[in-house]
């Protein structure tokens, strides 16, 4: 198959989304811009609140009341799924050609059933199996995510299965239907750090031989570190910075991102005091004028006050700020380790 | 005010807590109506120390028995075998009055700064409750100043007094936790995933300021996490805990550096770092498997279907938790 090809998979241009609550209209999503070609992986990272999960509902058209799509466009393959027959089509492509899974597997399992049932009703459903097709397809699926014995784990309930097994079902069914783009909402979120290991290698494995595009979102920057090529950096309901994962981390151009690498204590590191920035993300209520950062940025300036658009810093990058790559944060001290 | 610096080197000092050879059992959910009870062993033969003025990072994987060792050592729940020691004194069996008194210097910081605080009542109550339910002041308003103190020390406003718990955010809610914690002058803190529930960005301020507490006040920490990134940066020593065995215990530095229990190996080279080209070049370890669950640990060591060094010695003898450098424990047949 070819790998990374020019045309995008899937764009979303300027997307905004908003819930009626009763507090008042949350603004969760501000005018998101990303796209994704065949083969590629996204990372898309931010703390809670910032707007990760909205995008993918949205994308995978789960946006639902109190929340609305009040502007902007989701194309896939360069045709809208918004507007026209783009609906129609939403409901052929989502589940088939652009999956989801999620960071609690229990909440989309169905407990009466069978593991083994339900992959094969979403064989059934979206490719037309006869059952007995299906029933060899699941155990060739349950074998392609690692999960042992396959005819006898099959006929377990969720229940019966650890976190970790849970996820490797939610894959199988995800990749059941050879999907073109799988999106990974937190997927290991919920699990130990060496079932999260088990779990990302498996999905960087289906990524290579199946050639797929995989968005997964994260609020942890050493996840987002093993698997992807690209990055997006949310805050506050916008992408703040946007880059190839490898330039990104060595030299952030936003000062969120600046922050939340220094912010981060590393396995491997030197014992610096943590950069901790100061203040929380601000309410998605009634969002800041301007730069939503501004509030807990080192080096705001008077300018801060206008939204700044996401520009290109350098090649393959760029950031949504007026002062980009300007050092935000002073350099942290040494901890002086032991009391001795 | 620096007492930890009237305090002796660290290697020196006399432990504040020691934990010998604890075991904890849990009743078993019942099979049918007529089965005996039955028990499960959630902790076996734990043994450690804590000095004062220093962090003991415990680490394991879900159901590894982490809340239940700072249970145990706050002395909410009963050993099935073993002692505990607080300053010298034997407390394996002190109840009542005496155990309240014991209670002022041993408190608890949880995970989750959400549910832990009473959303009915003002900051001031609820930082102060310690203080009345101690007789050390009779009401709210008399603990205002040393309150206010508190609150310095913890980074909060000082109008944060007479607000209510959802006025403030999580890492806020974590800060008003921990002067709540501080208000008896504890010599031990117990702080059982305190940054999990935070976002990155607000983790690193509460990470920040249990270290400059320490350093101003000498507290000794029981730090429970999974998150062995977080462990490396805030304790002096770790222990590894593995289905409700402690697997290696060893200065932070020698554990992170040179691993000896192949249980830690796995769990520390899992761990990704944050930086694409170095997370690339690591060398990973993935076993198979899952993590064994407390109503069917294994016979012999509980690592043995997952690790690769496993013989058959391993799936028949339990390894004993013995040093293999200096100050370094591991439990382990072949290491
Ligand atoms: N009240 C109880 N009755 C029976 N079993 C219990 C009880 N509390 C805990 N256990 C069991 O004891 C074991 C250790 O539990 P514990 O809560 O100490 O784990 P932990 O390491 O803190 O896990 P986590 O990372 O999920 O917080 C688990 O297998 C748990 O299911
Ligand atoms: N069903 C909903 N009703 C009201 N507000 C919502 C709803 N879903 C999401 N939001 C809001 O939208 C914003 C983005 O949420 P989300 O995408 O879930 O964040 P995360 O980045 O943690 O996944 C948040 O402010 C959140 O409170
Ligand atoms: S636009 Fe201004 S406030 Fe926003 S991040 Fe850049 S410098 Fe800081
Ligand atoms: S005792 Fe045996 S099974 Fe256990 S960790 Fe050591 S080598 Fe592996
Ligand atoms: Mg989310
Ligand atoms: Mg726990």
């Amino acid at each position: 198959m070819d790998a990374i090809s020019d045309m995008p998979l899937l764009e979303v241009e300027r997307l905004c989304v908003e819930f009626d609550t009763r507090a008042g209209v949350v603004h969760g999503l501000r005018g998101v811009d990303l796209s994704i070609r065949r083969g590629e992986t996204l990372a898309i990272v931010g703390e809670s609140g910032s707007g990760k999960s909205v995008t993918a509902q949205a994308v995978m058209g789960l946006i639902d009341v109190p929340g609305r799509i009040v502007s902007g466009d989701i194309k896939w393959k360069g045709q809208s799924l918004l507007t026209g027959d783009g609906p129609k089509r939403a409901r052929e492509i989502r589940g088939k050609e652009v999956s989801l899974i999620f960071q609690d597997p229990m909440t989309s399992l169905n407990p009466l059933l069978t593991v083994g049932a339900q992959i094969a009703e979403v064989l059934q459903r979206h490719l037309g199996m006869t059952k007995t097709q299906a029933r060899t397809r699941v155990l060739e699926l349950l074998e392609a995510v690692g999960i042992p014995a396959p005819p006898r784990r099959a006929n377990q309930y969720p229940h019966e299965l650890s976190g970790g097994m849970r996820q490797r079902i939610m894959i199988a069914m995800a990749i059941a239907c050879e999907p073109q783009l799988l999106i990974a909402d937190e997927p290991t979120t919920a699990l130990d750090v060496t079932i999260q290991a088990q779990v990302l290698e498996l999905i960087a494995g289906l990524q290579e031989t199946l050639n797929l595009s995989v968005i997964l979102i994260t609020h942890d920057l050493g996840v987002v570190a093993g698997l992807c090529r690209r990055v997006a950096v949310m805050y506050a309901g916008r992408i703040v910075e946007m880059g190839l994962a490898d330039d990104l981390f060595e030299r952030p151009s936003h000062p969120y991102t600046q922050g939340l690498i220094r912010s981060t204590p590393r396995l491997d590191d030197r014992m610096n005091r943590l950069i901790a920035i100061e203040g929380s993300p601000p309410s998605l209520l009634s969002p800041p004028v301007g730069c939503s950062f501004r509030a807990r940025c080192p080096i705001a300036v008077e300018r801060c006050t206008e939204q700044p658009p996401l520009a290109v810093v350098h090649p393959g990058a760029s950031a949504a700020c007026w002062r980009p790559s300007v050092p935000a944060w002073q350099e942290s001290p040494p901890l002086e380790a032991a009391l001795t | 005010m620096s007492a930890a610096l009237s305090l002796p080197p660290l290697a020196d000092r006399e432990p504040v807590l020691s934990v010998r050879s604890m075991t904890v059992e849990y009743e078993a959910s019942r099979g049918g109506l007529w089965s005996k009870p039955s028990k499960v062993q959630a902790l076996r033969d734990i043994s450690f120390d804590i000095r004062p003025g220093e962090t003991l990072g415990l680490v394991g994987e879900s159901g590894s028995g982490k809340t239940t060792i700072g249970r145990a050592v706050l002395r909410r729940l009963d050993l099935a075998d073993g002692r505990i020691f607080f300053r010298g004194r034997d407390i394996t069996n002190v109840r009542g009055e005496e155990l309240r008194k014991l209670r002022r210097h041993m408190q608890l910081v949880f995970q989750d700064p959400y549910a832990s605080l009473n959303p009915r009542m003002r900051v001031l109550d609820i930082v102060a409750e310690p203080l009345i339910v101690y007789g050390i002041v009779k009401n709210a308003d008399e603990a205002r100043d040393e309150i206010g103190e508190l609150m310095r020390l913890v980074g909060l406003p000082r109008d944060a007094h007479d607000r209510y718990p959802h006025a403030f955010s999580g890492g806020q809610r974590q800060r008003i936790g921990i002067a709540r914690a501080l208000a008896l002058k504890p010599e031990l803190i117990v702080a059982d995933e305190p940054v999990s529930a935070l976002d990155v960005s607000v983790r690193a301020q509460v990470v920040n300021l249990l270290q400059d507490l320490q350093k101003e006040l000498g507290i000794a920490y029981l730090f429970i996490a999974h998150d062995l990134s977080v462990v490396r940066h805030i304790s002096h020593r770790v222990a590894i805990l593995h289905s409700g065995r402690l697997v290696e215990i060893a200065d932070r530095d020698a554990l992170y550096d040179n691993p000896q229990h192949p249980y830690t190996e796995a769990l520390l080279s899992a761990v990704p770092v944050p930086d694409p080209r170095t997370q690339r070049a690591r060398k990973r370890l993935i076993y198979r498997g899952d993590i064994p669950d407390v109503a069917h640990w294994p016979s012999g060591c509980h690592f043995h279907a997952r690790c690769p060094l496993a013989t058959e010695r391993c799936s028949l003898q339990v390894p004993l938790l013995i040093n293999k450098g200096e100050d370094h424990k591991v439990a382990c047949w072949h290491r």
